[in-house]
């Protein structure tokens, strides 16, 4: 405060008459009342960041670098896995030409990634976006109301299908038979990715999508009445062209077998 | 007020009181950043991204496999086929347009469940690691979800009764312990609800192809 004001109020006071003072009177005021603003937050940044820093122990350090290090290889394990993907689909579709059979047996496998999640889709559908309540939790309140729960998403996502979505995302995610959307404590483990709030859930399926979607029971009954009791942040949106990401991940199964080939 | 050093001063005032106050709504916003989870919490999210890391790999390492199979047989003749017929074996178990069969749990229900406890189970047995779901004869596909029906539960149009069949594929140990354990599923659920639900170890459990129509029609492939 000595600093930025003294040199200022020092030429004031020497060059210019009494009248000319009430304007840096004001000034002087002004930037008294922004530094204590910046004192009282700053005071509250130190202690809040204190009383974490002592929470954390070395244990959940420790824990935290090693998801962080999991969540890394899943990033790399994914990427090859698309990739290969990719090549085994450039394979299939080299091979369209060189048979009738071949060319039969490419088709089914397009129609049967396409049917069950393992292809990029496009078309018209809705967006839900959620996220927590930015209101403050009361005294007494449990502070868990007021952030997104893994059931308000499986209930968002129930009423979608309910309504005829035929392909969903969330935050990128696609959802496919082996899905899962599974909460540890506070945060969101969708197939194998952790995932934050805002949750953008991307549906694409028939007209009057969102309709059905706002009235389904299976949106109105539970997670309808926490948006609004809550605060919850929520948005939806009706969209001519959404472009949603196949799913990324293990197709093979380890224990259930194809019934023709367990028959062999 | 009019000096640079005055201007100056002023835009460093704001530009703290900026990033002090973004600081302060950072710190209150919820722990989902990974340093603000609990001992707990980060323990079950090591062995969670454990697990699925693995299960990564091994995907992984498969598709190798088929890539390698392709380089060998090339994309023509015979050879070339059987890994095509191969790879769409794979699909459609997965998706559950093809039946298949194996070792894992079967929940025996009875009683009266809702539709919100039905999903909660089968999206318990997919996070546990359950490869093929059905109830009673009906294939669970990625869109399948339980509704309350007029007179019923319903999956996938089917009728579902009080009593029922949850079959699940998968590992049985690993099934069996994630369903049963202290403050599990089962034990959550039958807080709330009025149903018995036994889990049980199958050597072999059938689960036939879904009989829904998983071909998008308004969805449009992108290639």
């Amino acid at each position: 405060m000595v600093l930025l004001a003294a040199p200022g109020i020092g030429r004031v006071s020497a060059a210019t008459p009494a009248r000319r003072l009430r304007p840096h009177l004001t000034w002087a005021i002004s930037i008294a009342a922004a530094l204590a603003v910046v004192g009282f937050v700053g005071a509250i940044q130190w202690n809040s960041s204190l009383a974490r820093e002592a929470f954390t122990t070395s244990a959940q350090q420790t824990l935290a670098r090693q998801v962080t290090s999991l969540e890394a290889e899943q990033a790399d394990l994914r990427q090859q896995i698309a990739a290969a993907e990719a090549e085994v689909r450039r394979f299939q579709q080299q091979s369209t030409t060189s048979s009738a059979v071949l060319d039969d047996l490419n088709r089914q496998l397009s129609a049967a990634r396409l049917a069950v999640g393992l292809t990029r889709v496009r078309g018209p559908g809705v967006i839900v976006e959620i996220a927590d309540s930015k209101r403050v939790v009361p005294d007494g309140e449990n502070p868990a109301n007021f952030i997104v729960l893994v059931d308000d998403l499986r209930d968002i996502v129930t009423a979608l299908w309910a309504s005829g979505a035929e392909a969903i995302s969330i935050n990128g995610e696609r959802l496919v038979a082996t899905s899962s959307i599974y909460g540890v404590g506070a945060s969101v483990l969708v197939n194998t990715a952790f995932l934050s709030p805002t949750f953008r859930i991307e549906a694409i399926g028939p007209e009057g999508l969102l309709q059905r979607f706002q009235e389904h029971p299976a949106f109105r009954g539970r997670v309808a009445q926490r948006i609004e009791f809550f605060g919850l942040e929520f948005a939806t949106q009706a969209s001519s062209e959404l472009t949603l990401e196949p799913f990324v991940g293990t197709t093979r199964f380890r224990w259930a077998v194809p019934l023709e080939e367990a028959d062999e | 007020m009019r000096s640079p050093l005055a201007q100056g001063s002023l835009f460093g005032v704001a530009l703290l009181i900026g990033v002090l106050l973004v600081g302060q709504l950072r710190s209150q916003a919820r722990p989902t950043e990974i340093s603000q989870l609990s001992a707990q919490e980060l323990s079950e999210l090591v062995d969670t991204l454990g697990a699925r890391n693995r299960e990564l790999r091994t995907g992984l390492a498969d598709l190798r496999e088929t890539l390698r199979d392709y380089r060998l047989t090339g994309t023509q003749g015979q050879s070339a086929v059987d890994v095509g017929r191969e790879d769409l074996r794979r699909i459609t178990a997965f998706g559950g347009l093809a039946a298949v069969q194996g070792q894992g749990i079967v929940l025996q229900i009875d009683g009266d469940l809702d539709a919100i406890a039905l999903n909660d189970l089968l999206n318990e047995l997919r996070n546990a690691g359950a490869e093929a779901l059905a109830i009673d004869d009906v294939r669970i596909t990625h869109r399948s979800v339980a509704i309350q029906g007029p007179v019923s539960l319903l999956i996938d149009g089917h009728q579902v009764g009080r009593s029922l069949t949850i079959s699940a594929i998968g590992s049985p140990d690993g099934l069996l312990a994630t369903m049963e354990r202290p403050g599990g599923i089962i034990a959550q659920l039958q807080q709330f609800i009025d149903a018995s639900i036994v889990a049980t170890q199958s050597n072999q459990i059938t689960l036939p192809a879904t009989e829904a129509d998983l071909a998008p029609t308004v969805a449009q492939p992108i290639e």
